[in-house]
């Protein structure tokens, strides 16, 4: 399921994360948004530039639940929960989010 | 045709699995059962769907039957006079998948109230190695053992992603966690969830430790302790990644290695440990929860004020219920804590949370998981006033977290080191 970006195609796998993170660009997160049915808005780019944050610090796409704690401990109690994420993401707010900021499919926990 | 015969190779390949892996204690358990159901309502899987596919016993039906049309007694004259059950198919083990990896935590409780003593939990364990062979695991699983062979971890944590949590906890606690220190006196592992999930754990250790006077470190190519191996149900992999741990620890020279708060990663190393290595390990491995008890005792863990709230302790089943660590937990619970509850059918008889055995890590399972918590969520309700539960456990933890979110229950979940730590004195 590739995107395409001005003209050029950006590769991505059958359930539509970016192959070569490097492509990334602010633009291609609002293509990729559109696929995914989600409407940008300043909450949702917050997130995703969390995401994109986390990413350069770590080098993990964090589950669901890293996810919401993180955000817990750098913006509060307020945006850091589950309801509020599921507002934004509704089908699931690591995956689509990741997803959206170029980053690999999150995994759960053993 | 041709995929007819590659789906004859599946179940061929694990029903040879069922059988090697039925060994004489496994046999005499389908031989002894007595069909009571006692094992039913022990799960907290057929308890909360009172669907009876989930009793345990029935979960193990396809290799008991495996067993019966090949190694049984007399089977070969059985299968000749057409009187052995049929061969196990492949879409039994397609419909029996999840059974085997949704529905089963191997928290051992229906092990524990068999009149007959099978031990079923530990026989899904065998089972699943039949299953994986053949190639039906989940696909949570499986992607989680590809991030192990990249990265160590099931979740991908990498070496620079501890770093960075332990960069994070040396400001915060203002002490050095050291790195591969060598003849140190222990080697502590994490789960990748405590990494990413729990980071103040390190920063709880760094503490403890230095307040204890001893030496600890942390390897740099093995930091985690979880087993993917042990859920999926291979003992090569479990081999190759505890191989890790255990070159690492012989390496540095540490005196022991620390198991942490997590449930199968204890039971990987210290009950399977030799067994998968096929030989002694040179060093000691000790549970943390060991460990604080054992410095606490030693005067060298003094505690200080106790925290007030109402506080209850869950029982994370691969450290209680099949680890036997059912005292120490309660001690320094006794120590830390004013206003410590028990729930009810607390210790040994405790319900699992629902996520263990590799339920967590399996997406597919989500819905099974929380109607699993309902046990456990209508234990801590049972508790008036309680403010926070104490979970021993990474991955439990994060269950909790999950369950009490989908229940809107408000409480709070902290770890026992971390409680420790807080009311050190």
């Amino acid at each position: 399921m590739d995107y395409e970006v001005n003209g050029q195609t950006i590769e991505a796998d059958e359930e539509g994360y970016i192959t070569n993170l490097g492509d990334w660009t602010p633009e291609l997160g609002g293509v990729i948004a559109v696929a995914e049915e989600i409407e940008m808005d300043d909450e949702r780019w917050e997130v995703v530039n969390f995401l994109r944050d986390y990413y350069d610090e770590y080098q993990i796409a964090p589950a669901v639940r890293v996810l919401i704690k993180a955000l817990k401990k750098t913006m509060g109690p307020e945006k850091g929960n589950n309801k509020y994420m599921y507002e934004l993401f509704p089908y699931g707010p690591a995956k689509q989010a990741c997803k959206i900021a170029g980053l690999p499919k999150p995994t759960g926990c053993v | 045709m041709s995929t007819q015969l590659k789906s004859g190779a599946k179940s061929e390949i694990a029903i040879a699995k069922f059988v090697e892996h039925t060994d004489a204690e496994v046999a005499s358990f389908f031989e002894a059962c007595v069909h009571c159901g006692e094992c039913a309502q022990a799960c907290h899987f057929h308890l909360n769907t009172d669907d009876p596919k989930y009793t345990p016993i029935y979960k193990l039906k396809p290799m008991e039957r495996a067993y019966k049309r090949h190694k049984a007694p007399f089977s070969t004259l059985k299968r000749a006079l057409g009187l052995a059950p049929s061969e196990v198919t492949e879409d039994e083990l397609r419909e029996w998948e999840p059974l085997v990896y949704d529905a089963c935590n191997m928290c051992g409780r229906c092990t524990l109230v068999c009149p007959m003593g099978l031990d079923i939990a530990g026989t899904i364990r065998k089972m699943r190695e039949g299953f994986a062979a053949a190639g039906f695991v989940p696909e949570g699983l499986l992607s989680a053992a590809e991030y192990v062979k990249k990265t160590t971890s099931p979740m991908g944590v990498t070496i620079k992603a501890l770093k960075a949590q332990i960069k994070h906890q040396e400001k915060a606690t203002g002490i050095k966690i050291e790195i591969d220190l060598k003849g140190a006196d222990y080697m502590a592992t994490f789960s990748s969830m405590e990494i990413m999930g729990y980071p103040e754990v390190l920063g709880a250790y760094a503490k403890l430790f230095k307040r204890a006077g001893l030496t600890w470190t942390i390897s740099s190519v093995a930091y985690e302790a979880t087993n993917v191996g042990v859920q999926i149900g291979s003992g090569a992999l479990a081999k190759e990644i505890l191989s890790r741990v255990v070159d690492a620890a012989e390496d540095l020279g540490v005196k022991a290695v620390i198991s942490p708060e997590c449930g199968h990663a204890y039971g990987a190393i210290r009950w399977a440990g030799p067994n998968l290595m096929g030989r002694q390990l040179k060093f000691e491995v000790v549970h943390i929860i060991e460990v604080l008890d054992r410095l606490r005792r030693e005067g060298r863990i003094p505690a200080g004020e106790k925290d007030s709230r109402r506080m209850t302790l869950h029982d994370p089943c691969q450290i209680v219920r099949r680890g036997g660590l059912l005292k120490e937990p309660r001690s320094l619970m006794d120590d830390s804590c004013s206003d410590f509850v028990e729930m009810k059918g607390a210790g040994v008889t405790n319900f699992c949370c629902g996520g263990g055995g590799g339920v967590s890590a399996n997406p597919r399972a989500e819905d099974l998981k929380l109607a699993a918590f309902n046990s456990k969520a209508g234990q801590l309700n049972a508790i008036e006033g309680l403010e926070a539960v104490i979970v021993p456990c990474g991955n439990c933890r994060a269950v909790f977290e999950d369950g009490l979110d989908d229940q809107e229950m408000n409480l709070e979940v902290i770890g026992l080191s971390e409680l420790v730590a807080e009311t050190l004195k």
